[in-house]
């Protein structure tokens, strides 16, 4: 009866086809970008020389670094199911159906999406391959054999839909309470100043492992050095983000004139936490960027008239590494910030059709939500770049004079990022158009 | 000048194979409180909508009137009919609807910062109404911890903050118990038509259209029957608007309204 039910429910409603369209492309980039890495990981797995390890420790970092994103993303279509099924609740009450049986529809519908769009990322991917099979690693191109996965590619979509099944159960629980009905209770929740001690002080550590880098010895003991420095920090970025984020908001909303200013402030307060999930990613990126980046450019520069082959085509391959991660990266925050302002959409539709009624221009609206997600995604960016560069400072200063080129190549993927997170923003705005139309020009009010 | 702030004739609306409104007439004087009542789907609602310019009838007219000037609300475009509702008329919801992210005096303040007001002199009308409506103290408040009349009356100082000519209400008790019901009543009536300012309200509630001076009833689309109500019954102990703070929050804001007319009609 379940299944009957959900595939009743599954046309599209009157929020449009943007709220089924959206995970579904989220899920096929996750699902297309994930076979990729996994083709090149498994390339990685077969070198048994001694660099061999360090590829595979750099295609771990890889993983690690895009399944933050990735889980994030799974989170957000899950929860933008869980508001779909809220609308349709008395569709649903009116069928006879109990709430377990609306939570079952939920999981469904999220599990249903995932897959049809890891059925397009697996399409995605194989179209790919023959360009992908050009990424040029350890001197050569890595070929239709290093990147395709062969037959376990079908356990990607199986895996990419068990973690939407599992967000998805995860969000149902957050939601059983009306996401209004939560929020307004609330006050607005604290982050402690004591993060920011913290992570100062690894951010000292750190910069005093990259000072000892000049007496390492080898190429693997720098790496594991850069690693552990790179790890600490990345936690401290964790730790200090949502505080940072609030700490410039309430700025932000005292001194705001304009009202999408104020709004846009006042949205990111609310919940730093949920503003900095939806951008961390993008700081582990940027700041991996900067640091890997900078530390690439400079070992380049010197090892290019000393060093030997293998470290020269190591050093290579991080740099392509690091650009695939990066896009990869960018291109989930694009993805999860889209369907979170889908979901977002939905949960204050009503608000958005009074603040219409009100007289509220439709670009106002528009331009308070996209500031509170552009607004922490550039200090975001821009605060683990510069973190990066703080830690790297003896490396980034050299980079800057031996290899500018490479820095402003990491300026420019860094910029392209974020404006790819803009179009993810702007790919909702019909949708905001339609909760400000409200069902009163589409049926009886 | 007839003294009507509103005329509509022959309203027609449907939805689909639906109709709502089947030719509608219905003129509110200034300084009136109309309440427009019938069951759920009687198109009363609609009928609020296209008085104020929401929506737009399939045929038939609406017309705002101000001293200086004449509007027809049918012949703007979307965008001008936005900025009338923005700038001279103003809206109470059944919810509230306010923005829980914001402090109840910036909600207010909103109102005028969208027509151009500097945040400061904003913020202090704002401050001004809230206070009017017995809500000093509680500026800073955010909504969720305000009570539902409480955020009821800011939902009313945001209303009029802007100096509205017509406040239209959509079941604005509908979420209170009857004594808080009978509490926002009092404070809607005395900062609209208490200061000559007009108001129409939706509701299903006999008790609550009692308090209007005129009750029209919708049915099926069409009005069928209209009759005075008794505007003089109040809730004991209420606490509704001090004419005097609110009359000196509005002052400013209201100059702006002639001026909207004008620019509507221009445009």
């Amino acid at each position: 009866m379940i299944g009957r039910v959900a595939w009743l429910l599954a046309r599209p409603d009157r929020q449009g086809f943007a709220t089924i369209a959206l995970p579904v492309t989220a899920f096929a980039i996750v699902t297309a970008l994930l076979s990729t890495v996994l083709g090149g990981a498994q390339m990685f797995w077969a070198w048994d020389d001694e660099y061999g390890a360090t590829y595979q420790a750099l295609a771990v970092v890889a993983l690690v670094l895009l399944v933050v994103p990735l889980a994030s993303l799974g989170g957000a279509a899950a929860r933008l199911s869980a508001r779909r099924r809220d609308d349709r609740l008395a569709t649903l009450r009116l069928l006879g159906a109990t709430s377990s049986t609306v939570s079952a529809l939920a999981v469904i519908e999220a599990g249903a999406l995932a897959l049809a769009g890891a059925a397009v990322g697996v399409a995605l991917y194989v179209t790919f391959v023959p360009a992908l099979a050009l990424i040029p690693f350890r001197g050569q191109a890595l070929g239709v054999e290093g990147v395709w996965l062969g037959a376990s590619v079908a356990f990607v979509p199986l895996g990419v839909t068990a973690l939407a099944i599992v967000s998805a159960v995860l969000g149902l629980r957050r939601v059983v309470i009306s996401p209004l009905g939560v929020r307004t209770r609330q006050e607005v929740p604290r982050v402690h100043w004591v993060r920011l001690m913290i992570g100062a002080a690894v951010i000292v550590l750190a910069f005093g492992m990259m000072a000892l880098l000049q007496v390492a010895g080898s190429l693997i003991v720098i790496l594991a050095m850069l690693a552990a420095a790179f790890g600490g920090t990345i936690a401290v970025l964790n730790l200090m983000g949502p505080w940072v984020l609030r700490l410039v908001a309430s700025g932000q909303a005292r001194r705001a004139k304009a009202p999408a200013r104020l709004l846009a402030a006042r949205t990111v307060l609310e919940s730093p936490k949920a503003a900095w999930r939806q951008v961390s990613g993008v700081a582990m990126t940027s700041f991996m960027a900067v640091f890997a980046g900078s530390g690439v450019a400079v070992l380049q520069a010197m090892s290019a008239s000393d060093g030997d082959r293998e470290s020269v085509l190591l050093l290579a391959d991080i740099r392509t590494g690091l650009l695939i991660t990066v896009v990869g990266s960018f291109l989930m925050v694009a993805c999860s910030v889209g369907v979170n302002q889908a979901a977002g959409i939905l949960d204050r539709r009503d608000l958005y059709r009074s603040l219409d009624m009100l007289g509220m221009p439709r670009s106002t609206m528009d331009a308070a939500r996209r500031r509170a997600v552009m607004s922490p995604l550039r200090i975001t960016a821009v605060g683990s770049a510069v973190a990066a560069a703080a830690v790297m400072l003896p490396l980034t200063g050299i980079a800057l004079i031996v290899a500018p080129v490479s820095l402003l190549v990491i300026a420019a993927v860094l910029a392209a990022g974020i404006g790819v997170v803009w179009l993810g923003l702007r790919a909702t705005r019909p949708m905001l158009e339609r909760a400000a139309d409200g069902p009163s020009r589409a049926v009886v009010a | 000048m007839t003294g009507f702030v509103l005329e509509a004739s022959a309203l027609v609306k449907s939805y689909g194979p639906t109709r709502a409104l089947d030719g509608v007439a219905l003129s509110v004087r200034a300084g009136e409180s109309v309440a427009i009542m019938g069951a759920s789907g009687s198109g009363k609602t609609t009928l609020l909508h296209l008085l104020a310019g929401i929506v737009a009838p399939d045929s038939g007219s609406v017309a705002f009137r101000t001293a200086e000037a004449r509007v027809e609300v049918t012949a703007l475009s979307e965008r001008e009919r936005s900025r009338l509702r923005r700038e001279a008329f103003g809206f109470v919801f059944q919810q509230g609807l306010l923005i829980a992210e914001l402090t109840a005096v910036e909600n207010v303040a909103l109102a005028l910062m969208l027509n151009g007001m500097p945040r400061p002199r904003a913020e202090e009308h704002a401050r001004g109404w809230l206070a009017a409506l017995g809500l000093a103290g509680m500026e800073d408040r955010r909504i969720g911890q305000l009570s539902g009349g409480q955020a009821q009356r800011v939902a009313i100082a945001r209303a009029q903050v802007t100096g509205a000519r017509v406040v239209f209400a959509d079941e604005p008790t509908g979420a209170l118990d009857s004594a808080t019901s009978a509490d926002v009543m009092d404070a809607l009536l005395d900062s609209t038509v208490g200061q000559g300012r007009t108001l129409v309200l939706v509701t299903h509630d006999p008790d609550v259209a009692a308090r209007c001076e005129r009750i029209v009833e919708v049915r099926d689309g069409r009005i069928v029957a209209e009759r005075a109500g008794h505007p003089a019954s109040r809730a004991a102990g209420s606490s509704g608007a001090d004419a005097a703070t609110a009359d000196a929050a509005t002052a400013d804001a209201a100059t702006a309204d002639a001026a909207t007319a004008d620019a509507a009609v221009r445009a």
